[in-house]
Formats: structure tokens, sequence, C-alpha cells
């Protein structure tokens, strides 16, 4: 027989308080992996969103137009689109290249009108780069110069429908007012709040002349290689000259992927205020096993065993209660993660009308990060040992006379 | 040998100093099998206690085989009594969850020995108190001469040079005891381990080769058979 053995017949003293215990810390832990996987989850589809529908891997800017965007300024755009693509055209890794306008308009249905965002669209070249054309569920993709695509929650807002008309009002290059009528050809459904009730698409050439302009404010790129995201800007960088600036998606979304941090630490700080609720349970589980096996503790000391064994043994049974708690945390956060890794989380109804700042919507799929989960059990384990310590103390500290004699 | 020179211990209790031993001197040759008697608050658990270097006397000194006690760190006292000694205790103190088997090895964990070894030892200490029968069983399932003979055993299978009895027979009835009683003189005789008892049961002085009375913490007699 070894410590072990014995600290394992221990544990087993009192089954059902050793399971209300080693159940906090599944609790605890379970809730740290299900939240990790769900902000996998969230990163990877505001991801997704911004690479298929807004930015694409890369955009290319005029100097100086990046750090006035959200303004949408006219005057730095490129003039001559052409030029950059044939300096990237040998690029091997490069998917697909298309041109966009961006630039603030109004939509006016003749009896409401919206700030939303025009983008103006190359048909031909945008289904190499977007999604764009594969979320219409209403209607037809762009064809004639006057159709629109908007999105079916702006649809909905704006109580407009496929063959409705709309007036875009916008201010040209020059600061004059210019307005135009399309026809509604299509709904969009991408996923993406921006698209979805923020913005109206268009033919690219629609939106120059309504701009009274000829080049574009940025050329978005999709490669097939995206884990050498850096690597392909340097090298765009490098071949393009510096009249213009290259930006990752996750550089021109700064933002959001640092609200995910934040989100992330927030959360992972309510998980681990559950985990301090469990790492009291084990100290007062631990207390409870010291104090009522006192003068036990004194017989094992008259037996000669010193302090070390006798610290040796209780953290043995703290450390038991910790696999025990912790594997069944990891069991119980993989489960309840693999039910968001397949059926997801149905966020659709309750998030139609807010704002939630991601650029998410409907099911909510989540990512397993198994370092995650593996991170996760060895901290269950060594908080279990670390607040065994303290109790553990107490044993130590008896003198084996008053260890015997105590009732 | 053990030597026991002036020995004084005081408890305090809240402000109150309780003398418990008051000036023992006294001897204890290798091999005896002595009962240290007296009333209740005579001081023979705590000279007991002091023997087995699980209490510090106030004042005096402890010698076995001429070292003495009162100077070795708590680890070396834990060791000393991993080697030397062995305790029974009026309570049994058996660990509830271990078998009878399991009880006497405990202190053989601490032991570098082969496994083989540890159980020929166990199971031959278990025979020789009769329990050959009941080694599966826990000590919850078991009667109170059982739990002490399992006690005495787990006392003696380290092979100690003595073994400190804490009033052994107190929880056992006249039988039990007797038997228990029986067993330790013979396992002294053929083992040549020293017996030291502390008890007021006179069936424990009947079996004593000596007898110390202790009165008011002072030696009131110190008989040999």
């Amino acid at each position: 027989m070894k410590i072990l053995n014995l600290a394992w017949r221990n544990v087993f003293r009192h089954r059902r308080r050793t399971l209300i215990t080693a159940a906090a810390i599944s609790v605890g832990l379970a809730v740290m992996i299900y939240m990790d996987t769900m902000m996998n989850g969230l990163d990877n589809l505001a991801a997704g969103n911004i690479i298929d529908f807004e930015t694409g891997h890369l955009e290319i800017f005029a100097k100086g137009y990046y750090r006035e965007e959200g303004l949408f300024p006219l005057d730095t755009i490129i003039e001559n689109p052409e030029f950059i693509l044939q300096r990237i055209a040998k690029i091997k890794t490069i998917k697909g290249v298309t041109p966009r306008i961006k630039f603030q308009c109004r939509v006016n249905n003749g009896i409401d009108e919206l700030p939303v965002l025009g983008i103006g669209i190359d048909i031909e070249k945008e289904p190499k780069v977007f999604e764009t054309a594969n979320t219409v569920v209403k209607g037809e993709y762009l064809k004639n110069p006057d159709d629109i695509l908007i999105g079916k929650d702006l649809a909905k807002d704006m109580d407009l429908d496929v063959g409705s008309f709309l007036t875009i009002i916008t201010r040209d290059r020059y600061g004059t007012y210019e307005a135009y009528d399309f026809t509604v050809s299509g709904l969009i459904n991408t996923g993406h709040p921006l698209l979805d009730r923020n913005a109206v698409l268009m033919h690219i050439n629609i939106a120059q002349r309504l701009l009274s302009m000829y080049g574009i404010t940025e050329l978005c790129i999709k490669t097939r290689d995206d884990n050498k995201l850096m690597q392909l800007k340097n090298e765009i960088a490098g071949k393009i000259g510096k009249d213009f600036e290259v930006y990752t998606y996750k550089e021109l979304n700064a933002g959001i992927f640092d609200l995910s941090e934040m989100k992330r630490s927030g959360q992972f700080m309510l998980a681990l205020v559950v985990v301090i609720i469990a790492a009291i349970g084990i100290i007062n589980t631990m207390l409870m096993a010291v104090m009522e096996r006192i003068p036990e503790i004194g017989m094992l000391k008259a037996m000669g065993f010193g302090n070390y064994n006798i610290v040796k043994m209780f953290i043995y049974e703290g450390g038991i209660i910790g696999i025990f708690g912790s594997l069944f945390g990891c069991f119980l956060g993989l489960l309840a993660s693999l039910h968001l890794v397949y059926y997801g989380l149905d966020l659709s109804h309750m998030l139609e009308n807010i704002d939630i700042i991601y650029p998410v919507k409907f099911i909510i799929t989540g990512e397993i990060n198994y370092m995650t989960v593996l991170s996760v059990f060895i901290f269950g384990v060594v908080v279990s040992v670390i607040v065994t310590l303290w109790p553990v103390r107490k044993a130590t500290k008896l003198q084996p006379v008053e260890a015997l004699r105590h009732v | 040998m053990v030597e026991m020179i002036d020995l004084y211990k005081d408890y305090k209790v809240g402000k109150v100093l309780f003398p418990a031993l008051r000036g023992i001197t006294l001897k204890i040759e290798d091999g005896e099998f002595t009962a240290i008697a007296g009333p209740s608050g005579s001081g023979k658990t705590t000279l007991l206690n002091i023997i087995g270097c699980l209490d510090i006397p106030t004042k005096g000194d402890v010698l076995i085989d001429g070292t003495s006690m009162t100077t070795l760190s708590t680890k070396q006292k834990a060791e000393f009594r991993k080697n030397e000694l062995g305790f029974v205790f009026q309570t049994f103190n058996l660990i509830p969850v271990l078998t009878a088997y399991e009880n006497v090895e405990m202190p053989l964990i601490l032991v570098n020995m082969p496994a083989e070894e540890k159980k020929e030892r166990v199971i031959s200490i278990l025979e020789e108190v009769g329990l050959s029968e009941f080694i599966n069983r826990k000590s919850n399932e078991m009667s109170g001469g059982q739990q002490q003979r399992v006690a005495i055993a787990r006392a003696l299978v380290k092979e100690p040079s003595m073994v400190l009895a804490d009033e052994p027979t107190a929880n056992l009835d006249s039988m039990n005891a007797k038997e228990i009683l029986s067993l330790m003189k013979e396992l002294n005789k053929k083992k040549k381990t020293t017996f030291v008892f502390s008890t007021h049961d006179p069936l424990v002085m009947e079996f004593a080769e000596r007898i110390i009375y202790l009165r008011d913490g002072k030696i009131a007699s110190d008989k040999k058979k």
C-alpha cells in the first residue's frame, strides 16, 4: 500500500461530500470551456463575415484614405486601379481582386429616409472575392444599370421589396448633391449586419457617375493562404509603391478583434469566480477532512509519519478531487461545446433588432480549442492542489500528543 | 534502555498551571514488561507520551540507549518513532477505510522493504495475533478485541524495540483483555520487545513484571515481581 492508495480511500470516505465538491469544480471548468468555444466561434464567424462580405483578406487604399475611413473621403481615391492590378497580377497566392467604391448616402423610399453605406461593385470580379452573389434570397443579382441590391433587414425597415423603386441621395466628389433612382433587383441575406441593414449595392460605374469620379476607393483581395497574410501584405506593398497602403482585415477591424479580447477576459473573469467558489468548496471539504481526522493524524505521526508524508497524503486527496472534478468538467464542457459546434446557438430572434457591435447574426456556432480544454483541466487540478495547502497547514502544526488527545 | 532523569511536565490550561509530572527519575531495561499504574491524573499517559517522543518535558531529560530525546528535532523524533517505537492506543485508532491487513501494513509504508517481504510480515503478524481469517475486514466489521489485536499487530509489524501501550485494555471486556495481555506477554518473551503500559486495570498489573505506581506526578512505588 502507498500513500496515494490511502489518499484514494480517504477521498471516498464521504462519497457525497467528495462528489459535491468535485461537481462544483466541474461546473466552473465546463463554463470556462463552453465560453471559450462560443468566443472562438463568434470570432470565426465575425472574421468570416468580414472576409466574405466586407473587406476580403486585404484591402488596398490610396495613401491617406484609411486614416479618414469612416468619413469615406472621395479626394483620396485610387485614380488608376489598372496600375495596381498590373503590378500584383503575378502574385500566385492572390485568388481574386475586385474594386469597390464605398460612399455615404441616404436611401429614400418616398416616405422615409435612412443613412446607409453605398457600395459600388464590379459584378464580374466581385464573386472572385466576395460571397454576396450567393446570398440573394429574393429577386436577382445586379443586371440592369439602375438595379440595386439591398439587405433583407433594410427592405423590412424601409418597407421595400423586389421591384420597388428607391432614390439614393449623396454628395459627389465636389460636394454637390446628387440623386439617382434605382429599382430593387434583389434582397440579400448575408448574416453580416452591415450588409443586411446598413448598405446598398450597385454597379460600380453607376456609383462613379453618381459621385462624379473615375477611380475607386479600394481594391479588395482574397488570398489562397490566409496563414501568410502578413507576407502577402508586404509583398503587395513592395510592388505597388508608397502611393498606396495595404491593410489586412484584422487591421481594418482592430476594434472588433480588441473587443473580442475584452469579452474573452470578461468571460474568463466570470468563470474564474465560479472556480473560486469551487475552490472554497475544496478548502471547506479538506478542512473538514483534517478536522475530523485529527486523532488519526496524531496516530500517523506517532507511527513516524513526518509532516512531509501527511501533507503529501492530503495533497493527493485534493488532487484526486481536482482530477475527478476537472475530468468531469472538461467532459461536460466538451459536451455542451459539441452541441454548440454542431447545432449552434440560435440568436436570430434575440438579435434581430439589437446591434451587438459584432458583425454576426443568426446562429452562433462554436469552435473547440483543445489546448484550452487541456489548460482548463490542468488549471482545475492545480487550483485544487494549491487550495488544499491551506487546510493542511493545520495538520502539520499539530503536535502528535495534542492530535491524539483531540476528540 | 530508557532512562528518565528528573522529569517535570506542566500543562497550562487557561491561566492555571497543572503539574502532570513532578520529578520522575526512572530506568526501564530492554525486554521489560512494565506497567505504569496510578489513578486518573497521576501522569501515566504524560509519561508514556514523553517516552514516545510525542510530548516534550518541561524540565529533565529522557535518554534512550544513551541518546537524549529532548535534543532531537521534530523530524528526528518522527524518524525515531518510525524505527524504534510501536504504539497501542486505548481507542485503537485504526483507519476505518482500511482493512485489517492494510492497517497493519501502514507503518511499513515508510519503510524501504520489498513488497513481498512486507506482505509476509503483515500476514505472519496477523496470524500471531490470531486474525488470519479477518485480514480483509474493515475495523467497523470487527469487535473491540479484534480491533485492538489489529492495533497490536500494527505496533509490532516493523519489529520495534519498544511498544508503548496507553491503557490498551480500557475498552475491552475482561475476556478480551486477558487474551490481549497474554498475546503481548508472549510477544515480549518471543521477540524480546520492551512493553510499557499505562493502566489502572488490575488485570494488566497481574501480567506485568514490574509495576510503577504514580501519584500526583511522582513515583509512589516501583515493584518488580
